[in-house]
């Protein structure tokens, strides 16, 4: 029953990756973090012995825990690299910003045009 | 582009800004670039923090040329600007200075002196007997945090020649939100000589803080900058 669940989870993720990348909502290159994330858990749900087996092998008793605890460890790098991400592009704004107000009081100097209101 | 003079007799005089950020300060600010202009033979550059008030056409029609950013960027990041201009136009030296007439501009020419003697490369404005005992608090607090040893941390009144002037033009000072301990962390780390010359500072000229409107912003603020000087902190093996 589980891996009914999960598989029929892990497809319709997979649709919707593949809906959104088509119409441009999602650029290709978080498709492909997401497209391993699925195919991950497309694993996981067809085969749960193998997980079983590896958390028996990790020391792990109670398995499911280890889903849990390596899903919550993939959000959380996941959460840093956005955050990261967003920085680089905070900056890249303010510089942008920046530039085009010192271009603007070029050409209000150069020509007298006054900046153009947003 | 025709070929320049090879005779013309280059200037000798060092190329120099005032760079004012402002926000909202169109009570002062006309007075305040008149004070400048009367003291000093140096161009003045106003940047606009988007203010909402006539701040830019007050400050133009006194003399200044305005730098109006479309988006508000704060203090650091509109004096950044100004900053990347000064790189851009290959200036010897720039004076930062606030908006709102705390800073006297007849003690410019005795900041700059060091810096045009080359004791150093970046001067502070130095008033720590100024501001309330909870803000000299917090001033210990960031001396501890970030081991600056600086007596006045926030002022505004600097001078930055060239070498200053392109560090703090690059993309690595745009990380930064404030102007105080990231920036002058950033300054001693690379090597640049920082010295602080005493100044009188008057209460603002018009009322509180524009930066710390609120003590929910000055938390913030405060845990900002111990983290960042906690974490930026120049390391005992890296010591002087």
């Amino acid at each position: 029953m589980i891996t009914m669940i999960s598989a029929t989870f892990g497809i319709c993720l997979a649709a919707l990756l593949l809906f959104l990348v088509r119409r441009d909502q999602l650029h290709i290159s978080h498709g492909l973090g997401w497209t391993l994330a699925i195919l991950l858990s497309a694993l996981l749900g067809f085969a749960p012995r193998l997980f079983d087996a590896t958390a028996e092998l990790l020391g792990v008793s109670y398995a499911p825990i280890l889903g849990v605890a390596l899903a919550i460890a993939a959000l959380v790098i996941k959460a840093l690299l956005t955050d990261i991400e967003v920085s680089k592009m905070k900056v890249r704004q303010q510089r942008l910003i920046q530039k085009v107000a010192l271009l603007e009081s070029a050409l209000q100097e150069a020509t007298g045009r006054p900046p153009i209101d947003d | 582009m025709a070929p320049s003079n090879t005779h013309e007799k280059k200037s000798t005089f060092p190329r120099a800004a005032v760079l004012i950020p402002a926000l909202n300060e169109e009570a002062v600010v006309a007075q305040h670039i008149t004070d400048i202009r009367a003291a000093v033979d140096v161009p003045v550059w106003l940047i606009d923090d988007c203010s909402a008030d006539r701040t830019a056409r007050i400050a133009a029609d006194a003399g200044a040329r305005v730098i109006k950013l479309p988006a508000r960027l704060g203090a650091w990041g509109a004096t950044q600007t100004g900053i990347r201009e000064a790189a851009a136009k290959a200036l010897d030296y720039v004076v930062t200075m606030d908006a709102d007439g705390q800073h006297d501009p007849s003690i410019i020419a005795a900041l700059v002196k060091p810096v045009l003697r080359d004791e150093c490369d970046v001067v502070i404005g130095s008033a720590p007997e100024r501001g309330s005992t909870l803000r000299r608090f917090a001033w210990r607090l960031m001396r501890l945090t970030s081991g600056l040893d600086c007596g006045d941390l926030t002022s505004g009144f600097r001078v930055l020649n060239n070498r200053a002037i392109n560090l703090l033009a690059g993309a690595r000072a745009s990380y930064l939100d404030y102007q105080d301990v990231g920036v002058l962390l950033m300054l001693e780390q690379a090597g640049l000589r920082i010295k602080e010359v005493p100044v009188v500072m008057p209460p603002r000229a018009n009322g509180k803080s524009r930066i710390f409107s609120s003590w929910l912003i000055v938390v913030s603020y405060m845990a900002h900058t111990l983290i960042l000087g906690t974490i930026k902190r120049r390391r005992p093996w890296n010591a002087r």
